[in-house]
């Protein structure tokens, strides 16, 4: 059976904490027909909305995973794959926004495009995701979409196109106007299910055609036809909508609308916005590497009769067991198939298949290219590329941040002990930017991410989920050493105990890498180092750049070039160069001045004016660099960089000293080397906790 | 190359003494073109000159955004280090993070009084203390004479520089004694320098004029020439 992929939306949708987003996917099922009752995300009744599947994101309320859940409007078939709103879980957000085709960024009508929606339209830009806006809570006091439409342009750099004006705003707010085929529209009825058209009320006539005009200026960019129909004066509606989906297509339009979700109002014309103007899976080109050529880009072709290649996005322990989320490219995926994980190797049978509705789900038998589905009982990690056995492909490798915050744990009970163990292991696989290993020397469980939050929210699922009760320890930076000058080194490891000895002698020098963590360059010449020894070096000096000199903190930034050596026909082993190799090393290394380095986290603190200053000023205590302010009649938003040591705590900081009304969020940017003060202190305290 | 070679061959030096030799603190600029002809071009480079010889930066941009101003330094530090082999320009350019300061401002936001207010903040909570404030984008043609005498005056207390950037229209060919055109004709007794971008006649080559300088010992003229492509300043 082939789908008419024409009729398939992957959709994401994306916002701001407290813009919405999950009321608005609530009514969004509600319109679609799944689901009967509305329930709030903080509802009353205590039962929650439907996408918020996990107990603790009902409590914060705010949506931390992605679920992905498939609805039907009209004739199309829609697949919302919900993206967390946090910056601290931009993996997710990033994994989400691989899958899907499309995105619909909502906006809070009084908010506007606040630090978190900046951060996302980037990640969405370098996707290059098509994306139409929805400014919500037009219900609210204070509501101004045409500020936020202005906010699209100017903060976000988009060519935001309104396509609807609202009737009324805040508590008057009627219905909104059709700008394509200027109609009021109006949602009546108790959920606002009953459409109803009408010709548009006077006093905004004039206001609507303007708009009209403006639509019609830049949907002809990219439609000779409708360009044509202009002059001719016969644009239809329909000429408008392809032109206007082009344009979105190509990035070069985003569409606004404008509705309140919460009053039941536009929901149902933001999905005919869905499946007007955002891409089919055929709209958008794939890339995946063929990891039997050189991983050679090769595009999917969405034909279900071509070899199958499905990416895991996103895994879930449920209640019924664990469930891997896929999204296929191409081919299909039936009951009972063989599919192979590329990157293991392995085997895998297709058992269950079920496309999910947040919590329930529907049996299917098969799925088809551009679909997203959810498999039982597969073992793999999020982003594996599965196949069938007749191609290898890879969806191409995310890039994928280090982890900068560390800390220890320690489990209260022997039952916490294995509860721990479990939860630890399903994390790191839900999750490549969490990290947990056993610290050698102090036998404490680490477990390391993207900031505070990233592991508060882990250790909170462990405590609910897993029932694994830890006692955690003060967060710790990732450090980085690195070095700042050349360094020759030229060391002989001799070992002579009777029976065969070690020998090897390894030269060369260190320099710094600007690019890159480390570099091995072998310019040995006539074989004073036999081929066979050379890889060993190149182990024995990664080995070295597990723990440096200076902190004990990973090397990184270096370049390794060996040009001579000697070596001995007896003693000369794999064993000897890489023991050479760590000799030669520690002899080069506090040569080449090495420096401490830190991860410096961009921040941006957006709060009414009033607070500039001493906002300012708590940034600069925290050895914090303000790169800049936007001002904006009582609101300004401030950047700056700030080493993420100095962050600790900053959220309650910041609440005492604006009176709550300032929020920030922070994102890592880069590593930078500590000043040399702070350095030594550092260096003291690591030194000390060894001892 | 080090750093104050790079100070000592940027073409905008010119301003950054007085006729006794004595670096300036204290000073009114403005520079004037028509529209798209590299202002903030211009200004970004007399605030990198500045950066150079270890003044801070204050940038208020007026109805552009912090990404964009930000990439216009970009862009131009990007072409100055192409053109010249540096030591270590990486230091550079965060020396240059560290001592500039971008501010933005809605059109309707920006006043005198909310600059200052501004500016004490930085101080009071010791963030940032201009040595020169490059104000971009001042409509000029919605403002009357006390408002600049306003801005001369806190110029003044402050003790700083203020360069400003004025757009002039083609069909207004109102002048000033001094030669400074409309819209600035009546204000531009409050400017110690003023500098215009002129286009050459039928060529895309621009040049840079000097109107007054009062302060320094750069005489009215053509001074410099632009690169059309850059917009970087380069010796006449």
């Amino acid at each position: 059976m082939s789908r008419d992929l024409s009729k398939v939306r992957n959709i994401g949708i994306s916002a701001h904490i407290d813009s919405g987003k999950t009321t608005l996917t609530e009514r969004i099922l509600f319109y679609t027909d799944r689901i009967h009752a509305i329930h709030e995300v903080r509802g009353k009744d205590g039962v929650g909305a439907k996408m918020d599947s996990m107990e603790l994101e009902k409590e914060r309320g705010i949506t931390i995973a992605s679920a992905a859940t498939n609805c039907t409007w009209k004739d199309l078939d829609i697949n919302i794959i919900d993206t967390p709103g946090h910056v601290d879980f931009t993996i997710e957000v990033e994994r989400a926004l691989r899958v899907l085709d499309g995105a619909v960024l909502i906006l809070c009508s009084v908010g506007g495009v606040q630090s978190q929606s900046i951060t996302v339209n980037r990640q969405m830009t370098r996707y290059k995701v098509p994306r139409i806006a929805f400014i919500n809570k037009c219900d609210r006091t204070g509501a101004n979409p045409a500020r936020v439409t202005q906010q699209l342009r100017e903060k976000l750099d988009l060519n935001a196109l309104p396509m609807q004006l609202p009737i009324g705003l805040e508590g008057d707010m009627k219905g909104v106007i059709d700008i394509v085929t200027m109609k009021a529209v109006y949602y009546e009825g108790e959920f606002g299910e009953k459409i109803r058209e009408d010709e548009i009320p006077a006093e905004l006539r004039d206001e609507a055609e303007e708009l009209y005009e403006q639509l019609l200026d830049a949907a002809s960019m990219f439609s000779e036809e409708l360009m044509e129909a202009i002059l001719e004066g016969t644009p239809t509606p329909e000429m408008i909508i392809e032109a206007v989906r082009l344009g979105t297509l190509e990035l070069g339009i985003t569409p606004v609308f404008v509705g309140s979700a919460y009053k039941n109002k536009g929901v149902q014309s933001l999905l005919d916005a869905v499946m007007y103007y955002l891409p089919c899976p055929t709209d958008i080109e794939n890339i995946a590497l063929d990891l039997d050529h050189d991983e050679v880009e090769v595009k999917v072709t969405n034909n279900p009769n071509d070899p199958m290649v499905a990416l895991a996005f996103k895994l879930e322990e449920g209640r019924y067991g664990q469930l891997t989320y896929l999204r296929t490219y191409q081919g299909t995926i039936k009951k009972g198939d063989s599919i192979i994980n590329t990157r293991t190797g392995k085997k895998v049978k297709v058992g269950r298949l079920v496309r999910m509705h947040s919590d329930e789900m529907e049996e299917i038998q098969e799925s088809g290219a551009g679909d997203i589905v959810a498999l039982f009982g597969i073992d793999c990690a999020s982003g594996d590329t599965f196949c069938d056995d007749s191609v290898n492909y890879s969806m191409s490798s995310m890039y994928i941040p280090e982890p900068v915050i560390s800390l220890a744990i320690k489990p209260v009970d022997n039952k916490a002990q294995g509860n721990m163990s479990k939860a630890l292991n399903r994390f790191t696989k839900e999750d490549p930017t969490f990290k947990t290993f056993v610290d050698d020397e102090s036998n404490e469980t680490i477990i390391s991410g993207m900031g505070e939050l990233h592991l508060e929210v882990y250790i909170e699922r462990m405590k609910r989920e897993y029932n694994a009760e830890v006692q955690v320890g003060a967060p710790q930076v990732s450090y980085r050493e690195t070095i700042s000058q050349r360094a020759d080194f030229d060391y002989t490891h001799k070992k002579q105990t009777g029976g065969s000895g070690q020998f090897g002698r390894v030269a060369g020098y260190l320099e710094p890498l600007e690019e890159g963590d480390y570099e091995f360059v072998d310019n040995i010449v006539g074989g004073s180092i036999p081929r066979e020894f050379i890889s060993a070096c190149d182990k024995g000096f990664q080995k070295s750049l597990k723990k440096g000199a200076l902190a004990e903190a990973p090397v990184t930034g270096v370049r390794v070039v060996i040009n001579d050596g000697n070596s001995h026909s007896v003693d000369s082993s794999d064993v000897a160069f890489q023991l050479a190799a760590v000799g030669a090393f520690k002899q080069g290394y506090m040569k080449a001045k090495p420096i401490l380095m830190e991860p410096i986290m961009k921040v941006s603190v957006e709060g009414p004016t009033e607070f500039q200053g001493s906002v300012m000023g708590s940034l600069n205590q925290r050895r914090g660099m303000v790169l800049g302010t936007s001002e904006e009649g009582n609101y300004t938003v401030i950047d700056a960089e700030v080493p993420l040591s100095e962050m600790f705590g900053y959220s309650t900081i910041l609440r005492s000293l604006t009176q709550g009304k300032a929020e920030f969020t922070m994102e890592f940017s880069t590593f930078r080397q500590v000043p040399k003060n702070v350095a030594e202190e550092i260096v003291k305290e690591r030194l000390k906790e060894k001892k | 190359m080090q750093k104050m070679d790079l100070a000592d061959k940027n073409p905008l030096r010119i301003f950054a003494r007085d006729s006794e030799g004595k670096p300036v603190d204290k000073r009114m600029g403005l520079l004037m073109s028509r529209p798209g002809l590299g202002k903030t071009a211009i200004l970004v480079q007399i605030a990198l000159d500045n950066i150079l010889r270890g003044n801070k930066v204050l940038h208020v941009s007026i109805g552009q955004s912090l990404d964009k101003t930000r990439a216009w330094y970009d862009d131009i530090i990007k072409d100055i280090f192409a053109g010249v082999k540096l030591d270590d320009s990486k230091e550079l350019r965060d020396e240059v993070l560290r001592n500039r300061l971008i501010m933005t401002f809605k059109e309707a936001d920006f006043t005198r009084p909310k600059l200052e207010e501004r500016v004490n903040d930085l101080v009071v909570q010791d963030v940032f203390m201009p040595g020169i404030i490059i104000i971009d984008g001042y409509d000029f043609e919605n403002s009357a004479a006390p408002e600049i005498a306003d801005l001369k005056d806190m110029a003044d207390v402050l003790g700083l520089q203020i360069w400003f950037s004025a757009l002039r229209h083609r069909d207004d060919d109102r002048i000033s004694d001094e030669g400074v055109p409309a819209p600035c004709h009546d204000v531009g007794r409050f400017f110690d320098t003023v500098v215009m971008i002129q286009p050459e006649k039928d060529q895309p080559d621009l040049s840079l004029v000097v109107v007054k300088d009062t302060i320094g010992s750069v005489k009215p003229g053509k001074v410099l020439d632009l690169d059309p492509s850059t917009y970087l300043a380069k010796e006449a």
